[in-house]
């Protein structure tokens, strides 16, 4: 290991955190600036300045539309997404006492598209066209859904009122393969129209974002992703064994109930707004341990901001790499995650750290 | 003291412990021998109230465990399993730490208290290093310490170190090093209990020896006065001697070769 590393490794959870926030802070200004049109940084700054009141000189009217109504929701939008996927995987893999596991892993994300899906093939008589009724209901019935899948993955991985890693994940595989089996059931039963956004569902896509699906569903994501943060120290004990967390004072039946509720309320949310996302609950968690360390007193915070970090950089390549059209987010992020996946399980391999 | 009184379970219609009576005292080190299977174990689980579904009462510090709360009995009671699995590369002084991060103390007195157990079980040097790297009776160690951290404080009321064979991985050097330090709790109004597999060392280090078989206690009391021929015979279904060692002044006993077949007609 390189000296680098080592001091990478032993920097303090408040340095190390506040390092992650200003590329964060940087990342996002980045993609502010970048896209169809490029808006320069100074006309990002003048048009902060302007909206708080601190200059009377006008923006550049299509800079300010462009980036008040198309790009900053967007922006906001993919870090509340980001923060919430990684922030659950964070929390499962921990829970779980499993490195492999994600939310899509558990059934949270299918489970919850496929509710979407369903509401919005059979359900749209519900609102009539009302944008509003749609964009509330939507993220409850996410929720439902990405809550439904995971408890019933949660029951069949339970042995003897212990979970069996090997049994839950296997569990989640089936409950995955069901809900994409009826989510193409439904989609059998939609029109042309509908079908067009089959694609967004199962791929991700984040450029449906208006403020008004961002102000509705914020409260819902920093709320659970925050709440997640607040297990840190009851999933270090879990880390070394489940009746030893117990022994140390850790309601652990308490701890499994929130955190699977809460990372089913931040991932099914997520899908709501923008489709399954996969691997960025997998990856960033992962990445955060390779390059600091796996305490998860810095692994939960460093992982809400790692997650929008890389998030926003994989959605500035969808919208920039075949620009004018887009590519899929779940595309991009599954074109880095996976051949990573592959990795961590090669060298899983050779460290043998995943057996058992 | 931790007192347990008339303890029965049964699990799936299989009795695994039938009225089963046993205290400990704090400041004293009381050991559980036993054959494979005689329930050792579960009655371990039962008095960290790990197992709930039991029928008999536990009293910890003459209140029932069950008015305790999860945190509550963290404070009271810390516990050593058979085997723990770390699956996250943490170092060992994080290991160590997490016994200790449910307290509410300065964080000055805690880092000096870790300090201070991690000194005293010689994994200090250790410290940085990633637990998953260690050899497994280096982990063992670890896991000790962390247990022993936290009970360490002194406190007004006794606390208790439950140990389910804390030496099953470890050399005869490191073992001897595990029952002293132990020992050494004692001396902090501490109370051990421990599933000791080696009988030597459970009489060498022990005051208080339990023999156990098939879900009942055989024989309790003093270690030296319990240790004899015919309760070792009777509790392990096997021929043995024992002698005296006039340098440690403890007895030893010696097994003689079993065959299966004197395990099977013993058992009947």
């Amino acid at each position: 290991m390189s000296a680098a590393a080592i001091t990478w490794k032993q920097q303090k959870v408040s340095t190390l955190i506040g390092i992650l926030s200003i590329v964060l802070v940087m990342v996002a200004l980045v993609a502010l600036s970048i896209g169809q049109v490029t808006i320069p940084l100074k006309d990002i700054v003048l048009m902060v300045f302007y909206k708080v009141g601190l200059t009377a000189q006008q923006p550049d009217a299509v800079f300010e539309t462009v980036l008040w109504s198309i790009r900053l929701p967007r922006i906001v939008m993919t870090i509340l997404i980001g923060a919430a996927l990684a922030v659950s995987g964070a929390a499962l893999q921990g829970l779980f006492r499993n490195p492999l596991v994600e939310p899509g892993l558990i059934g949270v994300s299918s489970g919850a598209a496929l509710a979407v899906v369903t509401l919005v093939v059979f359900g749209s008589f519900l609102f009539a066209g009302s944008a509003l009724g749609m964009s509330l209901v939507m993220p409850v019935a996410a929720f439902a859904g990405g809550f439904a899948a995971t408890m019933l993955v949660m029951k069949i991985g339970q042995q003897l009122g212990k979970t069996n890693i090997a049994v839950l994940i296997l569990g989640g595989v089936a409950i995955n393969a069901m809900a994409g089996a009826l989510m193409g059931l439904v989609i059998f039963y939609a029109d042309e129209n509908q079908l067009r956004t089959f694609t967004f569902w199962t791929l991700g896509d984040l450029g449906g974002a208006t403020w008004q699906k961002v102000l509705i569903t914020a409260p819902v994501l920093i709320l659970s992703s925050v709440w997640m943060l607040t297990y840190q120290f009851s999933l270090n004990a879990i880390a070394i064994g489940e009746a030893e967390a117990f022994h140390m004072g850790v309601d652990v039946e308490r701890v499994k109930k929130s955190i699977v509720f809460f990372s089913a309320l931040a991932v099914g949310v997520s899908v709501s707004l923008a489709g399954i996302i996969g691997f960025i609950g997998l990856v960033v968690p992962h990445l955060v341990r390779v390059i600091f360390r796996a305490d998860n007193r810095l692994v939960l915070p460093a992982s809400l901001l790692g997650g929008p970090i890389l998030l926003l950089l994989a959605d500035l390549l969808a919208r920039t790499l075949v620009a004018p059209t887009e590519l899929p987010i779940g595309v991009v992020t599954a074109l880095i995650g996976a051949p990573f996946f592959i990795f961590l399980l090669v060298r899983a391999n050779h460290k043998n750290e995943f057996t058992r | 003291m931790i007192e347990a009184k008339h303890i029965g379970l049964s699990i799936n219609g299989k009795t695994l412990l039938n009225g089963v009576n046993l205290s400990v005292q704090p400041g004293t080190f009381t050991a559980i021998a036993g054959p494979n299977g005689a329930g050792k174990s579960s009655l371990l689980k039962i008095l960290s109230h790990e197992l709930t579904n039991y029928k008999g009462e536990v009293r910890i510090n003459d209140v029932a465990a069950t008015a305790y709360s999860v945190a509550q009995l963290s404070a009271v009671r810390a516990v050593l399993p058979q085997h723990s699995q770390v699956q996250f590369p943490f170092s060992v002084r994080q290991i160590v730490e997490m016994g200790r991060q449910h307290f509410k103390r300065t964080t000055k007195h805690n880092q000096e208290l870790l300090d201070e157990v991690m000194e005293l079980t010689g994994v200090a040097d250790w410290a940085n290093r990633n637990y998953l790297t260690l050899s497994g009776g280096e982990q063992q160690r670890v896991q000790l310490t962390r247990v022993l951290a936290q009970v360490w404080d002194e406190k007004t009321f006794a606390r208790y170190v439950l140990l389910d064979e804390p030496t099953s991985s470890l050399d005869i050097a490191q073992q001897q090093l595990i029952f002293s330090l132990v020992k050494k709790a004692c001396e902090r109004n501490i109370g051990v209990l421990a599933i000791v597999h080696d009988l030597n060392q459970a009489v060498q280090f022990a005051d208080q020896l339990y023999f156990m078989r098939n879900g009942a206690v055989v024989a309790q009391g003093e270690s030296k006065t319990v240790f004899t021929k015919p309760i070792i015979e009777e509790t392990f279904c096997c021929r043995v001697n024992v002698y005296h060692d006039p340098c440690t002044n403890c007895p030893y006993i010696v097994p003689e070769r079993t065959t299966l077949s004197t395990l099977k007609t013993a058992s009947v």
